[in-house]
């Protein structure tokens, strides 16, 4: 038994070993003026972006096979990197993981068709798009958010002043403690679920089709609320003062009103979907 | 003076034309078209002029399609990857459709709904409502059309485009529905363009050539 095992165990070494032999790492380093733009196309594997000192872009890719290379090209506050697939690649062979360092007000593109796609502690402009990857966007402020999902889930956390946009198909998505001038969401089947206090003077649009929707606000939040399902349920745990709307709330099924000043505007529209307002 | 030689001297023509060219803008309308709707685009596109560079971002997103479009390329000693499904000439079409796709989606509905007895009607007029109430797992042709460009390029996402595209038919549908209940209803309108929004999306990722 003793001796199957340790067979076992020399076979995991082995196979682990010629996996590693099999990728190839690539490094690259590029000098950037001020609020360069980044820019990371992979059609297979990860991307992962986080700030780094200086004026520099730091780009570390690991290669899985021999049948994808890493491009570049760069100008004085640009960067543009792609994997390149060659002939015969698939999403094992032309998987690529980025782990890329970028100046902290620089604004990054990212496509993967895989992902997962993660930034973190950015202050510039950025735009996501992947069909099944994962979206992991936080501690970022003061910048223009988009994100494309078909259907990978979108996390996005701790965002001040930030104009963020989200479209999937059939990813949930999760907004914590996210404030903006404009925060729109919009999913087909996917979840919603916002825990925040919907900042000061935003428009926040929280929109699916059959997905639920979730959003947990403090007592003390200051907004104008529309909720309504036209097949599902709605629910709050907060008195609100009425107002005039466009459609007949019924209740049950939609509610309409403020709390504290009515700072910001919020929608939260489900066609079949279940709608709770909860107090945090 | 044909139409043909009028379109080669064309581009080297300054604000006046020549008489043989005057002549010939009289005797035919297609040319006088075509110079009328030249010198309007070039009359606006002066307000067209910002005051301010584009971002860098933007310049490296028009760097991103022409590297993809193979516009411009670094030495490569490798072979290249499969040749686009569109060309690169078409390419700017992409966009362009998707954006269309939604404009006509919203025109065609509000077409439908905009004269005030029809949200009277039990059954919509033919031709116009119900071409947009097809059931939700009915695709039209784009949608096919759509579906086996993805096979031919990635057939394993051929399965998760045709999920999608069902999940957002069955949005449209349920939009334009609750939107031609009440055409005053501003929500039913939100509902419309969300879900024509998303269908766009769909229809932009598949074509996007930088993912498979």
């Amino acid at each position: 038994m003793q001796r199957a095992t340790s067979y076992a165990v020399g076979l995991i070494v082995v196979f682990a070993a010629l996996a590693a032999a099999q990728t190839t790492r690539q490094e690259m380093h590029f000098k950037v003026a001020r609020r360069a733009s980044v820019s990371i196309v992979n059609q297979y594997g990860a991307i992962s972006v986080k700030p780094a000192p200086g004026k520099v872009v730091a780009i570390n890719a690991i290669l899985y096979s021999g049948k994808v290379e890493v491009d570049h090209s760069k100008g004085r506050r640009r960067v543009a990197v792609f994997s390149h697939l060659l002939e015969g690649a698939d999403a094992q062979t032309g998987r690529v993981d980025y782990e890329v360092l970028v100046p902290a007000d620089a604004s990054v593109t990212l496509h993967s068709t895989t992902g997962p796609l993660h930034v973190e502690k950015l202050r510039g402009d950025m735009m996501v798009e992947g069909s099944t990857a994962s979206v992991d966007v936080r501690d970022v402020s003061a910048g223009h958010i988009h994100i494309k999902t078909l259907n990978g889930p979108v996390t996005v956390t701790n965002v001040s002043d930030g104009l963020v946009e989200i479209t999937s198909v059939g990813g949930d998505v999760a907004l914590n403690s996210v404030n903006g001038s404009l925060v729109h969401v919009n999913t087909s089947s996917g979840k919603i679920h916002y825990d925040g206090d919907f900042g000061d003077g935003g428009d926040y649009s929280l929109t699916t089709h059959s997905g639920d929707i979730e959003a947990i606000a403090p007592a003390y939040a200051s907004i104008e609320v529309v909720a309504r399902s036209v097949q599902g349920t709605v629910e709050k745990d907060f008195p609100l003062q009425p107002e005039h709307t466009s459609f007949v709330p019924r209740a049950g099924s939609a509610f309409a009103g403020t709390m504290g000043e009515a700072a910001s505007s919020v929608k939260l529209l489900s066609f079949s979907g279940k709608i709770h307002l909860k107090k945090r | 003076m044909t139409c043909e030689e009028f379109k080669r001297v064309l581009p080297e023509l300054g604000s006046g034309h020549g008489i043989e060219q005057e002549e010939h803008l009289k005797s035919c309308c297609a040319c006088s078209d075509l110079v009328a709707d030249l010198n309007a685009i070039s009359k606006e596109a002066r307000f067209l002029q910002g005051s301010e560079d584009p971002s860098p971002w933007v310049w490296n997103s028009i760097e991103v399609a022409l590297r993809q479009e193979g516009l411009i390329r670094q030495p490569q000693l490798h072979p290249q990857t499969p040749a686009p499904l569109l060309g690169w000439r078409l390419r700017w079409l992409v966009p362009l459709a998707a954006t269309l796709l939604m404009v006509f989606g919203v025109l065609i509905y509000q077409r439908g709904t905009g004269q005030p007895q029809m949200s009277e009607q039990h059954s919509p007029p033919a031709g116009v409502v119900t071409a947009n109430l097809q059931p939700a797992d009915v695709m039209g042709g784009e949608d096919l059309q759509l579906l086996k460009t993805v096979g031919e390029r990635t057939p394993s996402m051929r399965a998760t485009y045709e999920a999608d595209l069902r999940s957002v038919n069955a949005y449209i549908r349920d939009a334009e529905q609750s939107a031609h209940s009440d055409p005053n209803d501003e929500v039913a309108q939100q509902y419309l363009r969300n879900a024509y929004e998303q269908k766009a999306m769909v229809y932009e990722m598949a074509l996007d050539r930088s993912l498979p």
